[in-house]
């Protein structure tokens, strides 16, 4: 039952899982950059007359309760999808990239205040932190952003340190700090580009969680402006039609689905492709 | 291995511990006798939808329609409004006569009623209720209101009692027909002090049996129930057990509808509603609300609202027809004035007003000087665009018909700015406030008089920050005659004004669609289009 | 030594708590809205009578002297009484709390079971299209929002095959699907782990050596896969303990089931700042005991680790 297991790939570009994920989020980046060449209508372009009709030849993804295009909305809806989780992931790494480090490098005290916040950070539901966030801040998509962002990023500053903690008990760390100067230069130079491999790889995972809870504040009323084509609200939207129009929410629904799956799979297979033997 | 043993037994031990801590609820566990002195073979047990679970639910304090719904079977009130007929019927007073002054109230009680304590209901008892109503530290949100200039009680004897007004106040019959005026037991009020709401006793066919807050609230049968007005059908209750269920998000109701976990199912989704109307094991129940229809309020004190042409405009420009038909499926008329069209008082000739008429519109927008100047698609006057701030409520279908409005109105240049909704604090904060154009609401009510609580100048809920001292004369003399032709005449006149000054937005009539399974008959509802009388309901066979 | 080492953990956890409720303050403070007119304004109360509640909730009193009662009100384990209901908070946390428990206790088993299950078989069958498919199946659970997949398990399973009941509480029936919805996310996140931690171990010199001692497979795999493996599980529940107390409010709002997440939220909304507390004392006290007993579990079942400890 237990066979030695085969080598790992060692060549990124030989994990199909991999590139399938890279080439579905590099094509929903593509959809949305390029949202007012191929979309030109614009997402709220609402005809009443045309409400709730299934894919056919005028609208190949049909139409949603006001008659706005669905494949319109879903590429426009990506910029704001996209964009809300790399502004979300920005404060992630902003926030728990050096705590994390600065917690296993320095160890002790600090070590010990910064860990003990991210605990009191996690005993929080991250849902309730966001909303909480969000109702300091005032609504709308940066709010969101940055609330889950604010909720992601313990959890990323216990990866940071542990990955600190690795690199740190390296003899060559040992000897940049014999040799002087600051602190925080040894850490640049030294600790941040050896745990780049794990910390990137959880960056990507962490994209989709950004995303996902994103979706989740929608669901609860804080988040976007009406009629924002931002996919979790769309796909909130048309729950309420499921039976009638399951278009309307299953595109966006698949579109949040696959982009935040291939977020995930996208770190696992960096971290085993950039792990060192 | 050793090791792995005691994690697995603290794991099952937690489990056990854990799960299924309530006792299933279906009849063939129940074990308990039923305290039915009919011989049933089995008992009656129906589950009941219900949507937000309500804060509170003390029909003196709180002010929602949820919690109506089951109480008002679990309460008994002094009067009763026919929806036939109109007329007010004895309940727990028998007669009732008002001074030649209108100050003056006197109740002739029914005697041999008690509450479901055991306790006696008498004159005392119904002072006691209005003392608790009208305490300031009860802080009630609507039931102290419904009493209008109430001065004090009076016990005369044993079971006549007299209310003392300040001023004539017409609607108040109409108030003690509301469970917010239910007569509840001042033994169990004073019993259970801040708890009283998860203990509540009235004298109605059903007792208030269990309720575990966001969660279920349980009636059962009262069985020594004799004193029901003609209304009841029966005298007591069929059922006996109802079980009360909150269902928050609304594309699970018509499911649960559907896979007979409820029988009787409130507020299903208008895209729900064909579907279970045409289906063989299922009706749909519309039962249109009176009251204040959904409409938008317009904050007349804030530029360019201000100019009644701009206003008059957005009514023009909305195609309030496409709203129904598109949001609402056609299952709500179209809300012509402020009024819903089956409220005692409606003045049908608001439906002459303001059918949609982009162009007419597009002139008056001209004429008060908004014109598109710089070509951006937004009309625009000294230097400032024509944008509008509409606050919404997450409820109540509204975010679609706000993202609607701003479609329809964006054809003509005017641009809406649309906020993520708001709760319903954060609402009423802003509209304390001001900070809004536009701004929707609803309410349910069967007397006219509800149009004060909107449209006076000094009225809490003036969200079109009025001050129009003939309006205020209106209103005030209207609630002050008793004499119906004269009310009908100002209500009229009130109407009128509130539409031609463009003061609102109409939308809709609201109407409640009930899902019902087949099986379920006797469901009727009151006046007041929210409440069922679930002493007559029953189902044709056990579930 | 353990003794020791519990000592510290539980000093710990008390700093983490006395964060954790500051925090909670802190963020109840910067949010706009005044509790007392909040509560009110329903009811058409005077700018006077909003004053004197805000007076009687203590509100008009100075920041630090809040701050100051409101810990000490906690040091005394008294967790106060609701604004909005003018209950016992503790007695509100109980009413919810068996259907939220119930919740996540089976939401925890099925997800255990499902991602260590889907984690040990990508592991054994590593870069095959089995390790793909399974890996990929677990991500799934994480990568769909429950309020989408709650709804599509409710249409297929209780509408279209009847299985399960659509919503609400009562027996394992009723519990079925919002588990599985809810065990299906938390799978992802340790099949992954396990996945890794497997292969981690599979390549360790005694693993290699106890199979050339010819022990039997199933032997080797017991004591060597899968006891790593149920530790880093472990770990992960533990960290999202708190989630699955107090975040399921989609969870339950699809089901219909009460729960911590939804007073949670009613509580936000209104500006309810000791059910506020309340919760967040009770998730964190939660979150940090089973942190800990998650570790010494941990320590438990890895020899070294205990030695490390002492």
């Amino acid at each position: 039952m237990i066979k030695k297991p085969t080598p790992p790939s060692s060549s990124f570009s030989r994990q199909p899982v991999a590139l399938a994920a890279l080439a579905w989020l590099a094509l929903a980046a593509l959809g949305a950059g390029l949202a007012s060449l191929l979309a030109p209508a614009g997402p709220l372009a609402v005809d009443t007359t045309r409400s709730l009709l299934p894919p056919g030849s005028n609208n190949p993804l049909g139409t949603d309760l006001f008659g706005r295009d669905v494949l319109t909305r879903l590429l426009w809806g990506g910029r704001w999808t996209l964009g809300m989780g790399l502004l979300g992931l920005a404060v992630t790494i902003g926030l728990g990239l050096p705590a994390g480090l600065a917690a296993g490098y320095f160890g002790g005290r600090v070590e010990s205040v910064i860990m003990r916040l991210v605990d009191a950070l996690l005993a929080f539901p991250g849902l309730l932190l966001a909303m909480a966030v969000v109702a300091v801040l005032g609504p709308g998509l940066g709010s969101v952003s940055i609330a889950v962002g604010l909720s992601a990023a313990p959890a990323y500053a216990r990866v940071a340190r542990s990955a600190a903690l690795e690199v740190r008990a390296q003899p060559y760390v040992e000897a940049a700090r014999a040799l002087g100067g600051s602190e925080w230069r040894t850490i640049a130079r030294h600790i941040l580009p050896n745990t780049a491999a794990p910390l990137l790889a959880f960056a990507a995972t962490q994209l989709g969680w950004v995303l996902l809870n994103g979706a989740a504040l929608n669901f609860l009323g804080l988040g976007a402006p009406l009629g924002t084509p931002e996919w979790g609200a769309t796909l909130n939207e048309g729950r309420g039609y499921l039976r009638d129009a399951p278009w309307v929410s299953t595109f966006p629904g698949l579109a949040l689905t696959l982009t935040v799956l291939a977020a995930n799979l996208l770190g696992d297979s960096l971290q085993e492709a950039l792990q060192p033997q | 291995m050793k090791r792995l043993i005691p994690i697995l037994v603290l794991l099952s031990v937690l489990i056990a511990g854990c799960c299924d801590p309530l006792p299933p609820l279906t009849p063939t566990s129940t074990s308990e006798p039923f305290p039915s002195s009919d011989f049933t073979p089995t008992p009656i047990r129906l589950v009941y939808g219900l949507t937000l679970a309500p804060s509170g639910i003390d029909p003196h304090v709180n002010a929602s329609s949820e919690l109506g719904i089951p109480l008002t079977s679990m309460y008994d009130t002094l009067v009763y409004l026919d929806p036939n007929t109109g007329d007010f019927v004895p309940g727990l007073a028998e007669d009732w006569d008002v001074s030649e002054n209108e100050l003056v109230y006197t109740f002739y009680l029914r005697e041999g009623v008690t509450f479901h304590d055991g306790t006696s209901f008498d004159a005392e008892a119904v002072r006691f209720n209005l003392d608790r109503i009208t305490s300031p530290d009860l802080a009630s949100q609507k039931a102290s209101f419904m009493l209008g200039p109430y001065e004090r009680v009076e016990v005369v004897d044993d079971y006549t009692v007299r209310i003392y007004l300040s001023e004539p106040f017409a609607p108040l019959i109409d108030s003690f027909s509301q469970v917010y005026l239910g007569m509840a037991s001042p033994a169990a009020v004073e019993k259970w002090g801040s708890d009283y709401q998860l203990h509540q006793v009235g004298t109605g066919p059903f007792v208030f049996a269990e309720y575990i807050p966001q969660d279920h609230l349980l009636l059962r049968r009262n069985p020594d129930y004799a004193w029901g007005p003609e209304i009841y059908q029966h005298d007591a209750a069929l059922a006996d057990e109802i079980e009360f269920r909150f269902f928050v998000d609304p594309a699970t109701r018509s499911p649960a509808l559907e896979t007979g976990e409820v029988d009787i199912m409130g507020e299903i989704p208008p895209q729900d509603a064909g579907r279970l109307a045409e289906s063989d094991d299922f009706r749909i129940e519309a039962v249109p609300i009176p009251g204040v229809s959904l409409m938008f309020f317009l904050n007349t004190t804030r530029p360019p609202l201000d100019d009644v042409k701009v206003r008059q405009a957005l009514l023009f420009a909305t195609d309030r027809q496409a709203i129904v038909s598109t949001i609402f499926r056609d299952t709500s008329p179209v809300a012509y004035g402020p009024l819903a069209a089956n409220t005692f008082g409606y003045e049908s000739e608001v439906q002459d007003y303001y059918a949609y008429n982009p162009t007419q519109a597009a002139s008056l927008l001209d004429e008060a000087g908004w014109k598109d100047t710089d070509g951006d698609g937004i009309r625009d006057k000294d230097g400032e665009p024509l944008i509008l701030d509409m606050t919404l409520m997450g409820w109540g279908y509204m975010p679609e018909v706000g993202q609607l409005l701003a479609a329809q109105w964006s054809t003509l240049g005017i641009e809406v700015n649309s906020p993520p909704p708001v709760s319903y604090p954060e609402a009423l904060e802003i509209a304390g406030e001001g900070r809004y154009h536009l701004i929707p609401f609803n309410l349910s009510g069967s007397d006219p008089d509800i149009l004060r609580k909107f449209f006076h100048s000094q009225a809490s809920f003036n969200w079109s920050k009025l001050d129009d001292a003939e309006l205020d004369t209106w209103l005030e003399a209207a609630v002050r005659t008793s004499d119906w032709e004269e009310r009908e005449a100002l209500y009229s006149q009130i109407q009128l004004r509130v539409m031609t000054q463009a003061l609102v937005l109409p939308i809709r009539d609201y109407v409640n669609l009930n899902g019902v399974n087949d099986h379920v008959q006797g469901l009727r509802f009151d006046a007041q289009g929210w409440f069922p009388w679930l002493i007559d309901v029953t189902a044709s066979e056990i579930q | 030594m353990i003794a020791r080492y519990v000592g510290r953990r539980l000093a710990q956890a008390a700093f983490v708590l006395w964060l954790a409720v500051t925090l909670a303050f802190v963020a109840m403070q910067l949010t706009p809205g005044d509790p007392a007119q909040a509560l009110l304004a329903a009811s058409g109360a005077t700018e006077q009578e909003i004053a004197e509640r805000r007076a009687q909730l203590g509100l008009d009193a100075p920041l630090p002297l809040q701050y100051v009662r409101y810990i000490r009100r906690l040091a005394q384990a008294d967790l106060g009484q609701s604004w909005l209901h003018s209950r016992p908070v503790g007695q509100m946390i109980l009413e919810q709390l068996p259907a939220t428990a119930e919740l996540a206790v089976s939401a925890i088993l099925v997800g255990t079971a499902l991602g260590m299950a889907l984690g040990i078989l990508a592991a054994l069958r590593r870069s095959s299209w089995l390790d793909t498919a399974a890996t990929a199946v677990a991500v799934l659970g994480l990568s769909a929002p429950t309020y989408w997949s709650g709804l599509l398990a409710i249409l297929l399973f209780s509408l279209q095959l009847g299985w399960f009941p659509a919503a609400g509480e009562g027996d394992l029936r009723h519990l079925l699907l919002p588990s599985l919805v809810l065990g299906f996310a938390l799978a992802g996140s340790i099949a992954r782990l396990v996945r890794a931690r497997v292969l981690e171990v599979m390549e360790e010199p005694f693993v290699q050596a106890a199979r050339a001692r010819g022990l039997a497979p199933w032997r080797v795999f017991l004591v060597h896969v899968l006891r790593p493996a149920l530790p880093t599980a472990l770990t992960i529940v533990a960290l999202q303990f708190g989630f699955l107390l107090g975040g399921a409010v989609i969870t339950e709002s699809v089901f219909a089931r009460r729960g911590l997440g939804k007073l949670a939220v009613e509580a936000i909304i209104w500006r309810d700042l000791p059910v506020v507390r309340g919760v967040i004392v009770f998730g964190a006290l939660a979150y940090v005991l089973v942190n800990l007993a998650a570790d010494l579990a941990q320590a438990w079942l890895a020899p070294r680790l205990r030695e490390e400890l002492a």
